[in-house]
């Protein structure tokens, strides 16, 4: 007796179907990894979304409550599963996963305990998708970036972090609404370590390619009446602020993830600032990676734009480079 | 001495700059209307975007975390208030406040707490936005539209509620697992009350115009070999299933709720199933307000698809309009 599905459908190909294309996993289904996922599946990116996480229960309630808005979505496939063989043939992997510091916690410390999560995730993530992307998103993002990188033995250009993608688009953000337009059309690059000691490139910062330093030689400095420092330092605030007044942040890294995994998937070679492998760049003599100015296509970190830096912000780029080897030597078991 | 700015730009227009042109407001930054926020934000129908809440820490949170985003968005001012002035010549609102469910409770167990909250909110969006279409999610939502629409004054056409539109996309999924298609091919209306009562209309499934159940007559039926009652039910037990695993729902209706301000904004007229008054309509006597197919365009809910229903179909329309007005009847507005 013929189902209905018999009788409403013949089918004409019956092979294997073939593998995803444009598929895309999210490591962490936190607000984070969450926020990153809708933002992906909105912008239609993906052909298949896999979520991993250790949580199964909430893992299996965020796929069955995206795979609700199927109707919605251009994305016919949402899996999700705590083994990482959903996740196989994954073009690009974001990695949100991992702890936050406790009070009074080493950054060490928390690097060390971040570490031995990643060497459970990373080699199961290139087991199943040796040829994958890797967009890192847990802090501290330029330590963890580099531990992703020694844990999966790929070649460093395949390796992300998001760095200071965020901190750049804040930046353009509060720049752009002191003075009165989108954020599109404000140009301005934040660079080196995400976090406290980001370093932005006044020199850059431009509309229709007019030089704001040229207006006012003074910008960025503490000498400047107009105080266009206190953007910069708004930027480095922003995330505590956010932190403080909801509990954590999660749209923006979201939409930026998910602007990143747009340029990788589409090959677009964008320029985008992300956290890269900068060893024999500026004079930096350790494997440390650090936000620069990258070109994203689809084999990931095409290649680097050579920033006319000042001495100054040079320097400021090598102290970051030593603090963070500081840590990373003292990191255990990172061989594959 | 000019400033850097000055230099830079020199205004030329001799006009105010004109105020938004097809503002939304969403009220409540809960997980629900956070998704919702951000679906309407990354479909780009807004030029203007309004958020209300009364925790005002986790409003600013919110609509902080949303603005340092607006390099990737084409929703240029994006603004938050716990008064309601910030929402302001709304051409749609977005009501997503009020309790919620907890794991096991009923829609219906949530009503008294809901309308008082109502009771502050409604009467506020108006007085800035007298003009607005009201788009009612907080359940449940049919008995908390039929008091949106008590509250706020407003004509029938503008008062919606998000209804069966999220059962109805949830079928539509299921049956497209069932079947390998896509779901915006699985044509299914589940109609009547959003919840544990809402009614799928088998005689109308089909895709490509062909009707399944001219395929399978036992459809919908418990004599179903391949039970596709089921489908229903598992829509039914969606709800209180993602809130047991990951405590709440919020992508799906998020979603949902920015498919519906689309059709309003861009006025489609597009037909969905969503929460209208049904007095006169399928043999319903009460003022309530169930979900039958209807037609969204920028005046709002203008006209309502007449479905061919069956007799023990609307024998079910009819006894959740006597639900709902028993819970409603006692309601002081």
């Amino acid at each position: 007796m013929a189902s209905v599905l018999q009788k409403l459908i013949t089918p004409l190909f019956s092979g294997t179907l073939e593998p995803p294309r444009n598929k895309v996993t999210v490591v962490g289904v936190g607000q984070v990894g969450m926020a990153c996922a809708v933002s992906i599946l909105l912008r239609e990116l993906a052909d298949e979304l896999a979520l991993v996480d250790v949580v199964e229960d909430k893992l299996k309630g965020e796929m069955m409550d995206l795979q609700h808005g199927s109707l919605f979505l251009k994305t016919p496939k949402i899996v999700s599963g705590k083994d990482y063989s959903v996740t196989a043939n994954s073009r690009v992997v974001v990695v949100t996963a991992g702890v936050r510091q406790q009070e009074g916690e080493s950054r060490l410390n928390l690097v060390q305990r971040n570490a031995n999560i990643f060497k459970h995730i990373i080699p199961q993530i290139v087991r199943y998708s040796p040829n994958c992307i890797l967009i890192v998103v847990s802090n501290p993002v330029d330590i963890l970036t580099y531990v992703t990188w020694k844990l999966s033995g790929l070649p460093k250009h395949r390796v992300i972090g998001s760095g200071t993608n965020l901190d750049s688009a804040r930046f353009r953000y509060l720049m752009a609404e002191r003075v009165g337009i989108h954020p599109s059309s404000f140009n301005g690059w934040i660079l080196g370590e995400h976090g406290d000691s980001s370093v932005p490139v006044w020199s850059g910062a431009n509309v229709a390619g007019v030089n704001l330093q040229k207006l006012n030689p003074d910008i960025g400095t503490d000498t400047d009446k107009e105080n266009w420092k206190e953007t910069h330092k708004k930027v480095v605030d922003s995330a505590y602020e956010v932190i403080r007044l909801k509990g954590y942040t999660n749209w923006a890294i979201g939409l930026s993830v998910a602007d990143l995994t747009e340029s990788l998937m589409k090959n677009l070679s964008r320029v985008h600032p992300v956290s890269t492998m900068v060893k024999g760049m500026y004079g930096i003599g350790d494997e440390v990676y650090l936000s620069l100015p990258c070109v994203l296509n689809s084999a990931g970190v095409g290649s680097v734009v050579n920033m006319t830096l000042t001495a100054d912000e040079i320097s400021q780029l090598k102290k970051s480079a030593d603090m963070l080897w500081h840590i990373q030597k003292d990191l255990k078991d990172l061989e594959r | 001495m000019a400033s850097t700015k000055e230099k830079l730009i020199t205004h030329v227009s001799k006009e105010e700059p004109a105020g938004p042109t097809n503002k939304v407001t969403v009220v409540g930054v809960g997980m629900v209307g956070m998704a919702a926020a951000i679906s309407i934000l990354l479909k780009d129908l807004t030029d203007e975007l309004a958020l209300v809440d009364v925790m005002e820490d986790k409003l600013k949170g919110e609509a902080m975390d949303l603005q340092h985003g607006s390099l990737f968005l084409k929703t240029h001012k994006i603004v938050a208030d716990k008064d309601y002035s910030v929402t302001a010549n709304s051409k749609v609102v977005v009501v997503t406040a009020g309790a919620r469910q907890q794991e096991g409770e009923s829609r219906l167990n949530l009503v008294q707490r809901n309308v008082n909250i109502f009771k502050f909110i409604i009467p506020n969006i108006i007085k800035y936005s007298p003009n607005c279409i009201l788009l009612v999610v907080s359940n449940p939502v049919d008995i908390l539209t039929y008091v949106a629409w008590k509250l706020s004054g407003l004509p029938r056409n503008r008062v919606i509620g998000s209804g069966t539109n999220l059962d109805s996309a949830r079928f539509r999924h299921l049956m497209g697992e069932k079947l390998g298609i896509h779901p915006s091919n699985c044509h299914g209306w589940v109609i009547g009350e959003h919840g544990d009562s809402s009614v799928p209309v088998w005689s109308g499934v089909n895709v490509a115009g062909v009707f399944l159940q001219g395929l399978n007559p036992d459809m919908g039926t418990d004599k179903d070999k391949e039970d596709w009652k089921s489908v229903h039910k598992m829509v039914v037990d969606s709800a209180y299933e993602v809130i047991k695993l990951k405590g709440y729902t919020s992508w799906a209706i998020g979603m949902s709720a920015a498919d519906l301000c689309q059709s309003i904004l861009k006025n489609l007229r597009k037909c969905h199933p969503v929460s209208t008054l049904v007095k006169g309509m399928h043999g319903v006597n009460e003022e309530v307000f169930l979900s039958v197919p209807c037609i969204l365009g920028n005046s709002g809910l203008t006209d309502v698809v007449h479905m061919t229903l069956k007799s023990d179909e609307e024998k079910q329309l009819v006894k959740s309009a006597e639900t709902l007005w028993g819970v409603q009847k006692d309601l002081t507005l």
